[in-house]
């Protein structure tokens, strides 16, 4: 696959501008979420609208500030500014720094989170009305945007760590907003432990890779969670080989778990029992992709080891293609599209695993806001249904006309049809797939084919989806009173692993046959009122200019190479990343004495630069790093070590292919479904191959005997017996505490309290009733007994002052 | 002229009265001891002025003593009266009768 010759890449100017006072006070964009979570909390229920309008108005602010910062690190290509307060010290000359970093990848995730987050408060309303915790609802929604943007602005790993544990936290309590029902708090319960296990790595993680900064000395040594002098210690080739290694290793298990990667994305579709536009925002376009944007962030370190890539590349294949393998036989509308963002999280891990870290960022950006559009689009269905499953729908394309095409162009997206978001994405995927292949890894040719294949598998569910949802005639008879997702019966298979040995789904309940009945009266399916199809109509129409900021502008169809997604969020350490493992591979910049040393050669670099010696100035290659080698690189077959591969261009030898692959899968798609006979569902006649799908590869099962099992019934039986018995240690000390307590009481009592205190206090009133009974009698009533006193008091106080005198 | 003889006179005016005061039972009789004692001090008073202060044109001892005089009539006036209720309600005038005001 030599045919990816590389593109002629300009070296790229980093800003060198000022930063506007946007930018400068872009905290308040992570602050306000916070305030108004708070708000919403204290005073929400006094409200008209019950908190929503607190929380819409402050996202409508949040967004256009988040579009100005966005804007301004689009137009300002390599944007860097960095602003942090000394936190704590942590001893040991350890500074823990708050602060914020926006360069591209922060503006396009600002742009994405509060857009998307807005898009959901907005469309909340309608569908969460009527809600008991309605308020609560909306106070959480805020506070998850609040966590979410402190992960983003992050300027050090450790800051990002507090995001990323409450955006967890939020997860956990928003999956569990219908308590009530024990499966859905189990689906909290499970999400939380799955991803907080993973998250222990993630400490480890960090924890490693400082050791490794911080072991160069210098401001390394002070601030060795910066993110910034993380990836400059990386591309200057500083950092030693165990940090790196181990230390990305453990931070991707904590990316598995939360970015929903095999084996631990387990969590991912159970996480559905929460509420849908819950599932749109934290589920599917922003929580899910926090371990994607964390890779991104390091990635300049994860590219200095083949090892560490490779695994992150193998992961993401085997995500991307056997996630998407399970969506074919879910019934559960949100669970297709569960399993869907699954396999897309998979081709965004497989690309930064195969260096294309433009494309799987790319793909992180449209993916967001197409999957939100989905969620939305089937909370929409399932508000008007009543039911999740698909089995209960069919023929709504007459019934919610504005739902079936916003679901038509957001699946296209997802599909990627040409001209679409995804379409963009998923091909600057596999492009990013074929520049790795033919740089001679053979991971490059892993995810360009299973990446394809995965496409038809996309394509295929989706348009399964779709005839079923939307064609043929309506079966929907099932109705729940309760109405929403989280109440609905289905759910009630995955939570808890012990139901998962029932035959879930094995025995699909047949379309027409009536379960439920009772529904007849209820009237056909109704179109959703405004506030649930503007989101709608917003993101779908938003599905095309968010694919044409990354790819619509090929250089070879007159696009511009200034300005375009590589430009947006490639930063000046990613400009100059390279991959050590790669031919004529040259280190940027250099560590002296705890400080990082731009190249002399550098022109538009560092002031601070001394020069000494650069080969790089006396190479060749003066023009700027990065410009001269690829262009080399690309006249002599095509190898490339840099990260950047230069602006996008169409590639016919990946479209043709992939548009295969589309018409294929709808194709396939419509011949068996088309005729909207769904209960002759090939997918669920294939034998051993189907009950594998169905049982999710038995991961849960897995899960359940080797975790869940041991844990539950062996070693929290054993803890609590060894305490509650009495026989063990632990019952005994505290009851010899307790005794020891009570005799040790019982003695002051009898002694310092009844003797000491008692005494003295009744002492004093005995001693004043003795004096008391005899100094009564000098007042005798007697007149003249007074005057006696008073003539003795007289002639001793004249005898007093003669004596004296 | 020697002091002697005004304070002697005043001395035993004095030890007088306050025999008086101390011994008799008669309320009444001891409100006179207690004009004893009153008077035993005017004498002292104008014997004073006489003696030790004979050019005071403003004769203070005398004018206080005058004072003394107008004071102890307002004062047995008060005392007969307290004398006049004792005796209505207890039909005594003993002073060792009215000891109500005792422990």
């Amino acid at each position: 696959m030599s045919s990816f010759l590389l593109l002629a890449a300009e070296g790229l100017e980093p800003f060198t501008g000022e930063p506007s006072a946007l930018v400068r006070s872009s905290w308040i964009i992570v602050v306000l979420p916070l305030l108004s979570a708070a708000v919403i909390a204290a005073f929400g229920r006094l409200m008209p609208m019950k908190g929503a309008e607190v929380g819409i108005g402050t996202l409508a602010v949040m967004w256009v500030m988040a579009l100005g910062v966005g804007w301004e690190t689009f137009t300002n290509p390599v944007y860097f500014y960095e602003n942090s307060l000394a936190w704590a010290p942590l001893g040991g000359g350890i500074t823990l720094e708050l602060g914020m970093l926006v360069d591209g990848l922060t503006g396009m995730m600002l742009v994405l989170v509060t857009t998307v987050s807005l898009m959901v408060h907005v469309y909340s309303r309608e569908y969460m009305h009527g809600e008991e915790r309605f308020t609560y609802f909306y106070a959480m929604l805020s506070l998850f945007t609040f966590s979410m943007l402190v992960l983003v602005l992050a300027n050090n790993t450790l800051q990002g760590v507090v995001g990323w544990e409450l955006v967890g936290l939020c997860s956990y309590l928003l999956i569990g907003f219908y308590w009530q029902e024990k499966s859905n708090a189990d689906a909290a319960n499970k999400a939380f432990l799955t991803t907080k296990f993973a998250d222990v790595g993630l400490i480890v993680g960090v924890i490693i890779l400082s050791s490794g900064v911080g072991s160069l000395g210098g401001e390394f040594a002070e601030t060795p969670f910066n993110l910034t002098l993380t990836n400059q210690a990386a591309v200057a080739g500083a950092l030693p080989e165990f940090a790196i290694v181990a230390g990305m290793l453990f931070i991707f298990l904590g990316c598995v778990a939360k970015s929903g990667q095999m084996p631990l994305h387990v969590w991912l579709p159970d996480a559905m029992a929460g509420p849908t536009p819950v599932s749109a925002l934290i589920h599917a376009a922003t929580m899910v992709t926090a371990g994607i944007f964390l890779i991104a962030r390091l990635y300049p370190v994860l590219a200095q080891s083949l090892t560490v890539m490779n695994i992150v590349a193998v992961v993401g294949v085997i995500t991307l293609f056997l996630g998407g393998l399970v969506a074919l036989v879910q019934d559960d509308i949100k669970k297709v599209l569960a399993y869907s963002t699954v396999s897309q999280l998979g081709y965004m891990m497989a690309a930064l695993g195969v260096g294309s870290y433009t494309a799987g960022v790319f793909h992180l950006f449209t993916h967001g806001f197409f999957k939100a559009l989905l969620f939305l689009g089937s909370g929409s269905l399932i508000h008007a249904v009543h039911s999740n499953n698909m089995s209960d729908m069919g023929g709504l394309r007459k019934y919610m006309p504005h739902t079936f095409w916003t679901f038509v162009v957001g699946s296209l997206a997802l599909a990627g049809f040409p001209l679409t978001a995804g379409f963009f994405s998923k091909d600057e995927v596999l492009v990013g797939a074929g520049i790795w292949s033919d740089n001679g890894l053979v991971m490059g040719d892993v995810v360009f084919w299973v990446g394809l294949a995965g496409a038809l598998v996309t394509t295929f569910y989706m348009a399964r989806a779709i005839f079923l949802i939307f064609f043929g005639e309506h079966r929907g008879a099932h109705h729940d009173e309760h109405g929403h997702d989280g109440h609905d019966g289905d759910d009630a298979h995955a939570p808890e692993p012990t139901t998962v040995v029932d035959e879930q789904g094995v025995e699909r309940p047949v379309p027409a046959g009536g379960a439920g009945g009772g529904g007849d009266h209820h009237g056909d399916p109704h179109e959703s009122g405004r506030q649930i199809l503007v989101p709608l109509v917003a993101l779908a129409l938003l599905s095309f200019p968010v694919g044409f900021s990354g790819g619509f502008l090929w250089t070879n169809v007159g696009g511009s190479e200034a300005m375009n997604f590589e430009t947006w969020t490639a930063t000046e350490v990613i400009d100059h990343a390279q991959y050590p493992f790669l031919a004529d591979y040259e280190p940027w910049g250099e560590v002296v004495d705890g400080e990082f040393v731009k190249p002399a050669s550098d022109d538009h670099g560092g002031d601070g630069a001394t020069g000494e010696g650069e080969e790089a100035s006396a190479a060749p290659l003066a023009s700027g790093v990065n410009a001269a080698p690829l262009a080399a690189a690309a006249e002599d077959g095509g190898v490339s070590n840099h990260v950047l591969h230069g602006a996008p261009t169409f590639h016919l030898e990946v479209f043709v292919p992939a548009l295969l692959a589309f018409i294929i899968g709808v194709g396939g798609a419509f011949a068996i479904y088309g005729r909207g006979r769904p209960e002759r569902d090939p997918t669920l006649h294939m034998g051993g191959f189907t009950t594998l799908l169905e049982r999710k590869y038995y991961l849960d099962d897995i899960g359940y005997a080797a975790v869940v099992v041991p844990v539950r019934d062996h070693l929290a039986r054993w803890t609590s017996d060894s305490s509650n018995d009495g026989r063990y240690a632990i019952d005994k000390l505290v009851a010899g505490v307790g005794t020891l307590t009570k005799r040790l009481s019982l003695s002051t009592y009898r002694t310092l309290d009844q003797k000491v205190i008692d005494g003295g206090v009744n002492g004093a009133a005995l001693s004043a009733a003795w004096w008391s009974e005899r100094l009564k009698r000098i007042q005798s009533g007697d007149v003249q007994r007074y005057a006696g006193a008073l003539v003795a008091g007289t002639v001793v106080l004249v005898l007093v002052i003669a004596a004296n005198a | 002229m020697s002091p002697l003889a005004p304070l002697a006179l005043s001395t035993f005016l004095f030890c007088t009265g306050l025999y008086g005061v101390m011994a008799r039972r008669n309320s009444v009789l001891v409100l006179m001891s207690v004009e004893l004692m009153l008077n035993a001090v005017n004498i002292n008073l104008v014997a004073f002025q006489g003696l030790f202060y004979p050019g005071d044109i403003n004769v203070s001892g005398q004018v206080l003593a005058l004072f003394v005089i107008a004071v102890a009539a307002a004062e047995v006036g008060v005392g007969l009266a307290i004398v006049l209720n004792m005796f209505r309600n207890r039909a005594s005038v003993n002073v060792d009768d009215v000891d109500l005001m005792r422990w």
